[in-house]
Parts: C-alpha cells; sequence; structure tokens
C-alpha cells in the first residue's frame, strides 16, 4: 500500500509541477485585479448592496476559474497524454492503471486546492480593505459600524469556498471519467458540461421519477430513472446560493455535502479506472 | 532458466468501429527471447512491430494467446519490473528538465532518495546530459538528446530487459552510432535488448538473433549469422596484388571450376566513411 | 467487460445514492425554508431556475447585480415595463435573495402605481387608476411568488401587509400578512403592534381589542420595554373608550 501511496503521489506531483511551469497560476494575478477593480464599483449604493456585489464578484470570480481550470485541466489529462504518447514511457514502468488515474486526479484537485486557497486569501483581504473603507465613510453610527463589520468578516465566506471546491472536485472527476473513454478533449469538455447542466434538474427529474405515475410513458420513465441513477445532484450545492444570499447554513449540511462529494470522487474514480483499464494505448 | 521473453501463439486484432469489421496486427505469434541476448524485431511499417512490444509490456491485451516476461505474466508489475522501455519517437513532459525526467521515472520504478539521485547522475553522465544539459527543459533539447533521455529514463531502475522501439529513427549517424554502442555494452553487462528496426543494415551490426514479421505473421526466426551466411561460397579480401596478379588468380579459378561471382574492390560503408570523414572530437 | 463493471458500479451507486440525495434535500429545505417538503415552486419555474443556476454557474449573482443596476436605470427613465422584466429576470437568477423580490414590488406597487396614476397617458381618470390598480395587484403578485421563495424570512411578509395597507386598503389581509411575519423569528418586535393597528383600521375594534389585550398578557407582569406595553396599553384603553362609547350610541 506504501509503495502504492508513492506511486500515485510522484504522478501527482509531476502533474502539479506540469501546471505551475505552464503558469497557471497566472490567472490568479488576473482574479486579484478584477476584484481590486469591482470593489469600488457600485460605491453609489447602500453599503449591503456594495458589499453583496463584491461577494458576488468574488464567487463568480473563483467559481469561474476553478471550473475552467478544473474543467479543462481534467480533460485533458487523458487524451493528450495519449495523444503525446507520454503515457506509454509512464505504463511501461511497475505502475498500475488504477494508480496513474489517481496521482493525476490528486495532482489537479491539489492545484485547485491551492488556487482556491489563494483567491479566498486575496478574497478575504479586499473584503477586510472595504470594511475599513466603508467604516472611515459610513461608520459614524456604532450599529453601522458593526453591520459593515458582520458583512465583511461573513464567516460563511469559507463554508461556500469548501462547497465550491467540493463541486469542482466532483466537475473534475466527471472529465476525468469520461477522458477515459474519450479520444477527444472537445468531446470530453462537452460530455461534462452536459451532465454538469442536467445535474442542476436532476432533483427534478428524481422527484418526477419517484412521483410519476401511469400517465407517463415508459420512455420518458427510463430516461428520468437514467437521469436521476447516473447524474450528480448538482442542486445539493444550491447552499453556495443561499450563503451568497446572506442566508444562515448549518456546517452539518456542509460537511454532509462534502461527504457525498468524496463519495462520489471514489465511485467515479473507481468506474473510470475499470474503464481504463481495459483501453488499449 | 527461465526465457526473457516468451511469446505463444499472440494475436491482436483492432476493432474499426461502428461495425466496419476488425483488422489483424498480430497472426499467431510464437517468440523466445533467451536471456543476454540482443534480439531484433524486423520488418517493414506495419509488419506488427510495435504492437508486439506493447503486448510484452502490457499497454496491449491480446485477443488471444499470451505473453511472459521472466516468467512472469505479461503486463503485471513484476513483469514490468524486468523491462525498461524506450518508445518509437519519444515525446516527453515539455516542461522536465532531463534530471526530473530520469528521477521521475525512477519514483515511478519504485526508487527513491539517494539512491535514486545516485543513479541519475550516473545516468546523465552515460548517456552525456549531465551538468547544464540536464537542468535544461526537454523542450530545448535536440531530437537526439530526446532520445538518449529516454535510454536514460529506460534504464533508471536497471532493468533485465531493454526494448527499444526505432531507437535510430531520426538520429543523425554518430548518434546512431552512440546506441549501438550501448546496446552492445549492455550486452556485455548480461543484460537482455529486444529492438525493434526497419533499418535493417543497423539491425545487422548488433543483433545476435531476429525475428523477420510481414503483415502480422513471421516470415523467419534465427541467429544472423545462420541466416545470412550463404554456405557455398567464399569471400576473401586482400591487398597488395597487381593487375598481373588478379588475372592470375581469375584463371586460376576458372581451371578449377570455380565461378566468380564479384570482384573489384570493396565499398567502404557510407556511415564509415561519414563518420571518419568528421573531426576526431566529432566522432564520439 | 470492464465497461459492464463500471456500469454496473454505477447503477450500485445511483440506487444507494437516491435516498442519500432525497434526505439531504428535505433537511435542506428544512433548514432555509422551514418546511421540507416538495417545492412549493412549480416545475416550470423550476425547470427555469435550474438552467439559469447552470448555465450561468457562479455568474448568477452579478447577472442579478446587473439586472438591478438597469431596473434602477429604468426607474429614473421610467420604463415600468423594463423595471419589470429586469426585477423578474433577478429573482428567476436569485430567487433566495430577498431584496430582489422587494424591491421589485416596491416599483410596482408604488413607483409605476403612482406614476400610472398621476401621469399616465390616459386622459380619463378612471382608465389611470384601472392602471395603476394593476401595477399595484402586479406587485402583490409579485411578493406573494417571493414569500413562496423565501418563506423563512419575515420581510417579505412584512411587506406584502404594508402593500395589503398601503395599496389596497385590505386591513383584515395586511393583519394577517404582519401575523404571519411575527411567526419568523428575525421578525422586528413592532409589527407585533401593527397586527392590531391593522384590525382596528379594517373596523373591528373587537377584534382589535381582543388581540392587543392577549398582546399585554403575553408580555407577562414585568414586560420588556422594548415592547413598549405603555403603547399596547394606551391603545387598549382607547379601544375600551371607543367601544362602550359606540354602545352608548346604539342603546335605543
Amino acid at each position: 500500500m506504501r509503495e502504492s501511496w508513492r506511486r500515485i503521489w510522484a504522478v501527482a506531483a509531476n502533474t502539479f509541477l506540469e501546471a505551475v511551469r505552464q503558469k497557471v497560476f497566472s490567472v490568479l494575478l488576473i482574479f486579484a485585479l478584477v476584484l481590486l477593480g469591482g470593489a469600488n464599483y457600485f460605491a453609489e449604493f447602500s453599503f449591503q448592496e456594495q458589499f453583496k456585489f463584491l461577494k458576488d464578484l468574488g464567487y463568480a470570480a473563483i467559481s469561474l476559474t476553478g471550473l475552467l481550470v478544473g474543467l479543462l485541466g481534467a480533460a485533458q489529462l487523458i487524451p493528450a497524454e495519449i495523444e503525446r504518447r507520454t503515457i506509454l514511457t509512464a505504463l511501461c514502468r511497475p505502475l498500475r492503471r488504477w494508480e496513474f488515474l489517481a496521482g493525476k486526479y490528486l495532482g489537479l484537485v491539489s492545484l485547485l486546492g491551492v488556487m482556491l486557497g489563494i483567491m479566498g486569501v486575496v478574497f478575504w483581504a479586499i473584503l477586510r480593505w472595504k470594511e475599513a473603507q466603508l467604516i472611515g465613510t459610513e461608520g459614524g453610527d456604532a450599529m453601522v459600524a458593526q453591520a459593515i463589520q458582520a458583512e465583511a468578516r461573513d464567516p460563511r465566506l469559507w463554508q461556500a469556498f469548501v462547497l465550491i471546491l467540493a463541486k469542482l472536485f466532483v466537475v473534475s472527476v466527471l472529465a476525468v471519467f469520461f477522458s477515459t473513454m474519450a479520444t477527444s478533449t472537445t468531446f470530453v469538455i462537452a460530455m461534462t458540461l452536459m451532465v454538469y447542466l442536467i445535474g442542476h434538474l436532476q432533483n427534478v427529474a428524481r422527484e418526477q421519477w419517484l412521483e410519476s405515475g401511469e400517465h407517463v410513458s415508459r420512455a420518458t420513465q427510463a430516461f428520468l430513472a437514467a437521469v436521476s441513477l447516473l447524474v450528480p445532484d448538482f442542486s445539493l450545492y444550491n447552499l453556495i446560493d443561499e450563503i451568497v444570499a446572506g442566508n444562515a447554513v448549518h456546517w452539518r449540511a456542509t460537511l454532509e455535502v462534502v461527504a457525498y462529494s468524496g463519495a462520489y470522487v471514489g465511485v467515479l474514480l473507481a468506474a473510470a479506472a475499470w474503464l481504463f483499464e481495459g483501453r488499449d494505448l | 532458466m527461465t526465457p526473457a521473453v516468451l511469446a505463444l501463439s499472440l494475436r491482436k486484432e483492432f476493432p474499426l468501429g461502428w461495425g466496419r469489421g476488425r483488422v489483424l496486427a498480430v497472426h499467431g505469434l510464437d517468440l523466445e527471447v533467451k536471456r543476454g541476448e540482443v534480439f531484433g524485431l524486423l520488418g517493414p511499417n506495419g509488419s506488427g512491430k510495435s504492437t508486439v512490444m506493447k503486448m510484452i509490456l502490457g499497454l496491449l491485451r491480446p485477443t488471444r494467446g499470451r505473453a511472459e516476461v521472466c516468467g512472469f505474466r505479461a503486463g503485471t508489475l513484476a513483469a514490468r519490473r524486468q523491462i525498461g522501455f524506450l518508445p518509437e519517437n519519444p515525446y516527453f513532459p515539455g516542461f522536465l528538465t532531463g534530471a526530473e525526467l530520469i528521477r521521475y521515472y525512477g519514483k515511478l520504478s519504485g526508487m527513491g532518495g539517494r539512491e535514486l539521485e545516485a543513479r541519475v547522475d550516473q545516468l546523465l553522465a552515460l548517456v552525456r546530459l549531465g551538468g547544464e544539459a540536464g537542468r535544461r527543459c526537454l523542450r530545448t533539447y535536440s531530437k537526439g538528446m530526446l532520445q538518449r533521455a529516454g535510454l536514460a529514463g529506460a534504464l533508471v531502475s536497471d532493468p533485465e530487459i531493454i526494448m527499444l522501439d526505432e531507437p535510430t529513427v531520426g538520429v543523425d549517424p554518430a548518434g546512431s552510432r552512440e546506441i549501438r554502442d550501448l546496446i552492445r555494452e549492455l550486452k556485455e553487462r548480461g543484460k537482455t535488448v529486444i529492438f525493434s528496426s526497419h533499418l535493417l543494415e543497423q539491425v545487422e551490426d548488433v543483433a545476435d538473433r531476429v525475428v523477420i514479421l510481414h503483415r502480422g505473421e513471421k516470415l523467419r526466426e534465427g541467429r544472423l549469422d545462420e541466416l545470412l551466411t550463404q554456405t557455398g561460397e567464399w569471400q576473401v579480401r586482400v591487398k597488395g596484388l597487381g593487375s598481373d596478379q588478379r588475372r592470375e588468380l581469375q584463371t586460376w579459378f576458372r581451371q578449377h571450376g570455380a565461378e566468380v561471382l564479384a570482384e573489384g574492390s570493396p565499398r567502404e560503408r557510407l556511415e564509415d566513411y561519414f563518420l571518419r570523414s568528421l573531426p576526431e572530437k566529432e566522432r564520439r | 467487460m470492464c465497461l459492464l463493471a463500471a456500469l454496473l458500479l454505477l447503477l450500485v451507486w445511483g440506487s444507494l445514492k437516491i435516498p442519500w440525495e432525497i434526505r439531504m434535500i428535505r433537511q435542506q429545505r428544512l433548514a432555509t425554508v422551514g418546511f421540507s417538503g416538495p417545492s412549493a415552486v412549480a416545475l416550470r419555474e423550476k425547470l427555469g431556475q435550474g438552467l439559469a443556476l447552470a448555465s450561468l454557474g457562479g455568474f448568477r449573482g452579478l447577472a442579478a447585480n446587473a439586472l438591478m443596476l438597469q431596473a434602477h436605470g429604468a426607474w429614473e427613465e421610467q420604463q415600468w415595463v423594463r423595471v419589470r422584466s429586469a426585477l423578474e429576470m433577478a429573482t428567476l437568477l436569485q430567487p433566495r435573495v430577498a431584496l430582489f423580490w422587494d424591491l421589485a414590488s416596491w416599483h410596482l406597487a408604488w413607483n409605476a402605481a403612482v406614476a400610472a396614476e398621476r401621469y399616465g397617458g390616459e386622459s380619463s381618470e378612471t382608465r389611470r387608476r384601472i392602471e395603476a390598480r394593476k401595477w399595484v395587484e402586479a406587485g402583490r403578485d409579485l411578493l406573494e411568488r417571493g414569500t413562496r421563495a423565501v418563506p423563512e424570512k419575515s420581510l417579505l411578509f412584512q411587506r406584502l401587509g404594508d402593500l395589503y395597507w398601503q395599496r389596497l386598503g385590505d386591513y383584515q389581509a395586511a393583519a394577517a400578512c404582519y401575523r404571519e411575519a411575527l411567526r419568523r423569528p428575525d421578525a422586528p418586535g413592532y409589527l407585533e403592534r401593527f397586527v392590531g393597528y391593522a384590525l382596528d383600521k379594517a373596523g373591528d375594534p373587537k377584534a382589535a381589542l381582543e388581540y392587543f389585550r392577549e398582546l399585554r398578557r403575553s408580555m407577562g407582569a414585568t414586560p420588556d420595554p422594548a415592547r413598549k406595553p405603555e403603547v399596547v396599553e394606551r391603545e387598549i384603553s382607547r379601544l375600551e373608550r371607543e367601544i362602550s362609547a359606540a354602545k352608548a350610541i346604539n342603546r335605543p
């Protein structure tokens, strides 16, 4: 087991290094600049609206950056290696295919974790800077100052990050799953995005499937069943929207969604490993 | 002693997809490579050489038949521990340096720590990529340098068997000579070398035994000297004969019933001529 | 073979995950909207929201803010149809943000309605009032949808009560809305008294008196001054006097 883990770690470290040397982190600079620019927008609105805008901007930038890095990175993990034939020199080693796959995925999610962590710290710093700015201009009244502080130092920020990261892990593993079957990166991206879209409606399909009576055709039932069984329920991550809307979300609910994400990652990686095992290279 | 590689009725079909049938790449191949020999897989492009190698490595699953490496089933970890592989036209992660590439492959082979570091330095020196060259990114390497880096990667775990798929394609004559010298050196160290090539004159220099493939089938197999020696003919090369003495010899041959098949000054091989033409330090 | 094994694994996992998903969704609904049953939102709306959520990804909030800005600009130009469409789209993108529902209903039931009544294109005052009424009802309908989307907060129930009081003159409905708002933990304290005021305004002083007496009783012997017991007692005294006076007038 320890040897397995060493090999997986070697592949993961190599994947992470590749991303770093391809200057993936330079996107963080753009992120920081976008946030800084956005921090002074909406200045003529109330402080609640200003913070809402800034938080929406921050969450959007983090989600989009994470989605791009996760999706594009995962989609070309296997096809690009096969196309360049670098996979041959790796898999001719005493390295199991599932170890290679796990290492590649681990490298990618480590990259996502580090990037989101950095973006989270930058976001937090900008919120604190905005807090200082607003207290200076509007914080004469103690209650207003307190309200500004509460907006800026919202601990739910980290809850939202955890959920965004968990969602990205699932999207990435979906892309890895499709990439073990496909030869084209475009196909992988298209399939992953399609499942991502359908996943936001999976709960609707599931409710319709479980509650539909005989008035629904068999074909429709089969389709609804397939969606319910095979597609992740991305509406579970709507807790992020609750946090963005300023509503309280219990950490228990968050951790349960994280556990669900972890279980999904495990299952999809196992399925991907099985598919990859049978693939000719 | 178990053979280095044993293939029994190895067959590989590739589906064309969309119900268009299958293409037969390798057709019931039997093969045995003894330990410590240099074995050549010959054949034109598309004869199945790379497919056979990949089945031995476990990168492809045989449709029928089986292969073994040092007694282990091909494709298992134990089998792959015995092999170092350099593919045809190898591509390596361009963002890595030469040293990092060898280190990465060493880690994948289960090596680590100071042993691996020492091995990396040793191999870089062996393939003449030490110093600054080993610290450059692979994307800045020439074709020959990539080939040498790949060789070092294949040798990092000191495997019993080294498989080289078209190792001299795209390499200049000096580099090609180097690779053949390296193959001889590996043989002297008791390693088994299996290499494929469609450049027959290069195989002739180093291989002990060869198999000739054509469209997935074995045409011939055997020791080179047995296959190539033309019994019943005798070849001699002399120096210092004048034209009168040459005519005397031709007459003597005819009188004794021998047929002179060819005569004239021997031709040097172009590769040898080319290398002789280079300055000493360029010849390596 | 490997493909079959992978598919089997996904199907087995699929059947295991469904009860887990159902339980999590129920718990999330319970924690956020206060009830765990199926969403009251219609299927078409669910599909629309789902697609909006998926297609815009993390940009929903920004898109909704941009629409809010657009509505603000349209308000300044008195383009009420644009105000309505921009804010309705914002509520589709972020249905759980009470601010959008509040803003939308305010623009429709107050600003657009007043503008239609005073400055509308119709020459007939009656027609202008009818037009204004339509805007008020549009604001009311929007708020009612908002209370279903954000049922755990008191704000929209309170705003609905204000709308019934100030724009529709339906004080009974206003009282009912304030009562509903008071069932939420974030309701402002002064709403307690607003229920009584609304009942009085609805022409039911007995019900108002009954309510204020009950309210005073609930405050106990040492009431929290923030609940303004003196105001409640003053209302009780006033209503008692008014009811007595009314009885005296009606006595033959």
